[in-house]
């Protein structure tokens, strides 16, 4: 039937293609006639064509990448400073004892407390605007670093401590060359759930601290002028975006790390 | 185990100290920062007029319903798509796709959409939970032992008896799992989506309420509530029933601690 290999594979590829995009084809239906015939007036509950003609809109315009590289911005900083802080308390609590008892019982109180929770009361501490949002996506990254580092260090096989040592490694040799990639696996689930958390808060407090710029005060910004298509066009990007960090960020660390390694299969 | 009960102890005693230090050293005005004498007075007075449990009820209340109903569609889809090729191609790149978009990112439209109070809250809480156990669900069908399926097949199961008797407890270890993350996901959306999509009650209303008269005590309060109902949960309730159930079917080892 195929006459080339060239034809066969292109052909394979319409077809995953095909499937690929039929899912969203049939939610695009779906999504049309319930704004058409649904009893939402147009304005709640726009066409797709409105919500495409919104995004391609405030991307020519530019206000959309602004709000993106704002946000991104404060998810960097906030991130980042959860994530030095989280890797220094779990290391911590991984390697002394002390350090375990007395941190553990926080930390599991502190962690199912939702981040958001604290929002208003970071928000009276530290004024409105960046401040409070970094620093509260900051908090909430913290508390999966900690808990995912300090089991990494834990579950460093300790015959491989033992041999280092026996070897003659110094304390700063042994914390390199062994704890450290031993416990990079789960150390790196550990950001990897940090950033997502840290991305989920931010959207919302972005919401409540009212900052001048960003996705989270888009979406909501947009509400007071019903401008429900503007909404749906930040969500989708919000969306790309956390797919983004997922996809591109970290499956690539781990490709470059512990896959490589031998340490985690994919 | 005593030196865990005494490591907590000195903990959270030490913890209570820092705090102390932090709310007399004029850092902040005791009224934005109060003191334990301050906050525990306000926990017992929300305890013993009762607001506390009319939250925690509406709280509750709406996250039930949201889970149920993410349960109740989640499950289905995350065992058909283990089990059909077809539902997987079709169901996995929508998944996928709406499954990274932060449940709260949703509140505004949902608002807009359901209006404030109740719906909102738990059109919130199904959004953020409905993935989780999707996902798991799935995972759990496909990771089902081949050989198991084979041999009940060859032993001349029904397709229902296949997927009662096999394949549902064989994936439970999953579900179950999923259910504990979807509530973790949707005490976040409730607490998130009462603040904005605010009524009357529910333990979000009440910290984003307090900060308006700053009775920062009732937030501190409600917020030790939230952590120990949390905390509660995944101890008592999800684990008890993995010990139930998958437990004690002796298919995951260690339940607990």
């Amino acid at each position: 039937m195929f006459r080339t290999p060239t034809a066969f594979y292109l052909r394979r590829a319409a077809l995953s293609l095909a499937q690929l995009a039929l899912p969203f084809v049939v939610v695009a239906i779906l999504w049309e006639g319930f704004a058409l015939f649904g009893p939402f007036p147009p304005r709640l509950f726009p066409r797709i064509s409105a919500i495409a003609a919104a995004f391609v809109r405030l991307i020519v315009t530019g206000i959309l990448p602004l709000h993106a590289a704002e946000t991104l911005l404060r998810l960097a900083a906030g991130f980042g400073l959860g994530a030095v802080v989280g890797l220094i308390v779990g290391m911590l609590m991984g390697r002394y004892r002390w350090a375990e008892d007395l941190l553990v019982p926080v930390v599991s109180v502190g962690n199912p407390i939702p981040g958001l929770a604290y929002a208003p009361l970071f928000v009276l501490w530290f004024g409105l605007g960046n401040l409070p949002a970094v620093l509260l996506v900051g908090f909430s990254a913290t508390f999966p670093v900690v808990v995912n580092t300090w089991t990494g260090v834990k579950s460093v096989k300790s015959i491989w401590i033992r041999a280092a040592e026996t070897m003659g490694a110094t304390d700063r040799q042994l914390f390199r060359k062994v704890v450290l990639p031993g416990a990079l696996p789960y150390v790196l689930t550990g950001l990897r759930l940090g950033l997502a958390r840290a991305w989920r808060v931010l959207i919302a407090v972005e919401m409540l601290t009212s900052v001048s710029l960003g996705l989270g005060w888009l979406i909501f910004g947009a509400r007071e002028y019903l401008n429900t298509d503007v909404m749906l066009a930040g969500i989708a990007v919000i969306g790309i975006v956390g797919l983004a960090l997922e996809k591109l960020v970290f499956e690539r660390i781990e490709q470059y790390t512990v896959v490589r390694w031998g340490m985690l299969q994919r | 185990m005593k030196r865990f009960v005494l490591g907590s102890v000195v903990s959270f005693g030490l913890f209570a100290v820092v705090w102390e230090a932090f709310a007399r050293s004029g850092l902040f005005s005791s009224a934005l920062s109060p003191s334990l004498t301050v906050i525990l007075p306000a926990l017992v007075q929300m305890v013993v007029k009762g607001t506390i449990f009319i939250h925690i009820g509406y709280t509750l209340y709406r996250i039930l319903w949201g889970l149920g109903l993410a349960a109740l569609v989640g499950v289905p889809i995350g065992i058909l798509m283990g089990r059909s090729k077809a539902a997987e191609r079709f169901m996995l790149p929508l998944v996928s796709v709406l499954s990274p978009i932060p449940s709260l990112a949703w509140v505004p439209l949902f608002i807009l959409w359901f209006g404030l109070g109740d719906a909102a809250s738990v059109a919130l809480v199904f959004y953020a939970a409905t993935f989780p156990i999707i996902l798991n669900a799935w995972t759990g069908v496909r990771s089902v032992n081949r050989v198991w399926i084979r041999s009940a097949e060859t032993m001349g199961a029904g397709r229902r008896d296949l997927f009662q008797k096999v394949v549902l407890p064989g994936s439970l270890p999953f579900i179950i799992a999923g259910l504990r993350q979807a509530f973790a996901r949707s005490w976040i959306a409730v607490v998130g989506g009462e603040m904005i999509a605010a009524t009357n009650w529910g333990l979000g209303w009440v910290i984003f309420d307090s900060k308006e008269f700053l009775r920062t005590d009732v937030m501190l309060s409600t917020l030790v509530v939230i952590g120990l109902l949390g905390l509660g949960f995944e101890r008592f309730i999800f684990q008890a029933v993995e010990r139930r159930t998958v437990g004690r079917w002796g298919m995951v080892r260690s339940v607990g601690t």
